[in-house]
């Protein structure tokens, strides 16, 4: 039997298998990477939303371009990928047997790093097995890689981010959302994303759980309802929606098993069943390592973070740097990961309620329970402020780690400070041209540009839009405010885009001055 | 060590409830009612309940209904899901045809 041997093999390669492989190539090492699938890149290849972050952590940049420059650093650091090749065990010794084509091959490394990821989590109700139901990443996987249309109408199980972003996206793809539920009591995801959902009309339903799915050869209806206090439905709550497809975005379990395998000590944690590690990913096997989503749920973040100092770990054990050159790398990498995990959603606070800002501001209440910030709940953020003239408005209330717009906009007019996760903050002293870089660069796209009186008792909104067919000037429609209900009619006045905005159309529309405060989505009428 | 039938005699009888037709295990067709019963014939542990009913041990090898079928032994035994003994992990992690696993190691003729 043969055995090949390599100094360091990684199994996954997504962000975090990708990221250790590139900083261990980079001092030396010759590492190989399996994947099971037929490209690289884990998840990011369906990433097609802008990422949060700051400008280091390649924020603003879509997911998928980031897994493009992964991949591109990976081939000029010679890291060698291997895919359609299925890990089918790993052991003590260090030893991997991985199915290729149709033989089973057996490695050996001097270290392991398992970044096999997480996949998602099921719930069962009557009728979840009908053609139909499919989870939030098989949405994506249709709509991004393969650009099928996962139905018509759908109804999204699930507020967290993925729940939220996936929602986005069908839209994007031409799908309806008819409703979007969660059994918890609050929004799980980021506020912004929540809001940009809610603007395009998607009726958000927290405390609801789906009671059955309808359909004999496959989904015709979703019944949801109520849960009360013991996550039970209360009768007479429930409420019929005609859908096609019910998409679930319920959560991630890490795919922790070959770590088990290889007896690694295990902890059994809400979060799924994670590998004891230390803080560079190192295991209770020596020579075992483990980054990203199987040793904890976080995000492609900082799954590249985690990579990268595992990545740095394994060429100090295997003797290519000393412990010094490691530990400044990992102070710096730590760094790094730390300013992602502040916040409203860092770890620590989860399902925890935040109440307040770190500013001291109350915390929409309706944004976690409804999905929106209401017009009178908006007034009293530090990126909400009245001028004579465009300026810029940003609806941005939650604490996360994000600062884009700060650096986007060259008159000075945004301040967030050293803090990445503090509310942006309007400088009334300095003056907005008008640019709308701001607006382009925000992930969430929370930003608008809002102007009072361009011609009599009328004023402008500019609002970033990314959805097809791409409304032209003259176009006249209708303006839906922060919860998608009709505020006005409005009049298309301006349609931009240039390649600094990556595809994010500025959309302009002229509305009563009494609504720019008020419109935030437009929508050619139906 | 878990007293089996002081556990069952705690946690008392098997009773009937509307969803107990419904799938759990969608790769070998095992309902939450057979797990629920399972559980008041002993069988207390996932791995237990994979050899006993196969729940698992199909095609995603549990990858969809394992946190399932752990919450519904837990909430039959009366425990936290945490309590409940997870299943071993071993090789082939993912399904394999039995004509490669048979040539691995140098093929069967050698």
């Amino acid at each position: 039997m043969k055995i090949e041997r390599y100094d360091m093999i990684v199994i996954g390669a997504g962000p975090a298998g990708l990221s250790a492989a590139i900083e261990a190539a980079k001092k030396g090492l010759k590492p190989i990477v399996f994947d099971e699938n037929a490209r690289p890149g884990g998840q990011l290849f369906k990433q097609i939303h802008k990422f949060f972050g700051s400008k280091e952590h390649k924020a603003k940049v879509r997911g998928f371009k980031i897994g493009e420059e992964l991949l591109e650093e990976a081939e000029e650091y010679g890291v060698e990928v291997i895919l359609n090749a299925t890990v089918v065990g790993l052991y003590p010794e260090k030893e991997v047997t991985v199915k290729i084509g149709d033989k089973v091959k057996h490695y050996k490394g001097d270290a392991i790093l398992v970044a096999t990821g997480a996949s998602e989590n099921m719930v069962n109700f009557e009728g979840w097995t009908k053609p139909g139901v499919i989870g939030a990443g098989a949405a994506q996987t249709m709509m991004n890689l393969h650009h099928i249309k996962p139905g018509n109408r759908i109804l999204m199980l699930g507020s967290g981010n993925v729940g939220l972003v996936v929602s986005y996206q069908l839209m994007q793809a031409g799908c309806e959302v008819v409703a979007l539920a969660d059994a918890a009591p609050r929004v799980g995801g980021y506020g912004v994303h929540a809001a940009k959902v809610a603007r395009c009309g998607v009726p958000f339903y927290l405390s609801h759980t789906i009671v059955k799915v309808e359909g004999d050869e496959c989904v015709t209806g979703v019944v949801i309802g109520q849960v009360g206090p013991d996550w039970k439905v209360i009768p007479g709550t429930e409420k019929h929606f005609d859908v096609d497809t019910v998409c679930l975005a319920v959560g991630l379990s890490p795919m922790s098993q070959l770590l088990k395998q290889a007896e690694v000590k295990m902890n059994d944690t809400k979060g799924g069943h994670v590998p004891e590690c230390d803080k560079h990913g190192a295991t209770s096997v020596p020579g075992i390592y483990a980054a990203g989503d199987v040793s904890g749920i976080e995000e492609a973040s900082s799954a590249m973070i985690e990579g990268r100092m595992s990545g740095t770990a394994i060429a100090c054990y295997l003797g290519y740097m000393t412990e010094e050159e490691r530990d400044s790398r990992i102070d710096e990498l730590e760094k790094q990961l730390d300013t992602l995990r502040q916040g409203m959603f860092a770890p620590k606070n989860r399902g925890k309620l935040v109440e307040k800002t770190d500013e001291g501001i109350d915390v929409s209440m309706n944004l976690l329970n409804k999905g929106f910030v209401t017009d009178d709940e908006i007034e009293r953020f530090p990126g909400v402020t009245h001028q004579k003239g465009i300026h810029p408005v940003i609806e941005c209330t939650q604490n996360i780690p994000c600062n884009p717009c700060q650096d986007a906009c060259k008159m000075g007019c945004i301040r967030i400070g050293e803090n990445i996760t503090s509310l942006p903050a309007i400088d009334p002293e300095k003056k907005c041209i008008g640019c709308g870089m701001c607006v382009a660069s925000c992930s969430g796209q929370s930003i608008f540009l809002v102007e009072e009186d361009v011609e009599e008792g009328y004023g402008e909104v500019t609002m970033p839009y990314e959805f097809l067919p791409v409304p032209e000037v003259g176009d006249r429609g209708v303006a839906l405010g922060r919860n998608g209900q009709y505020v006005c009619d409005a009049e298309v006045t301006k349609v931009r885009i240039a390649p600094a905005f990556d595809h994010t159309y500025l959309l302009t529309i002229k509305v009563p001055n009494d609504m720019v405060m008020r419109a935030r989505f437009y929508k050619k009428e139906a | 060590m878990v007293d089996i039938q002081a556990k069952l005699k705690e946690i008392g009888p098997f009773v009937e409830e509307p969803d107990d037709d419904l799938l759990v295990c969608r790769c070998e067709e095992v309902t939450k009612g057979q797990i629920r019963k399972a559980v008041h014939e002993g069988i207390f542990t996932l791995e237990e309940m994979r050899r006993y009913l196969r729940s698992g041990m199909g095609l995603c090898q549990g990858q969809t209904c394992g946190k399932l079928v752990k919450s519904i032994i837990a909430s039959e035994l009366k425990v936290s899901p945490a309590e409940v003994v997870p299943a071993s992990s071993r090789a082939p992690m993912r399904p394999i045809e039995m004509c490669i696993l048979a040539e691995d190691g140098g093929g069967c003729d050698e």
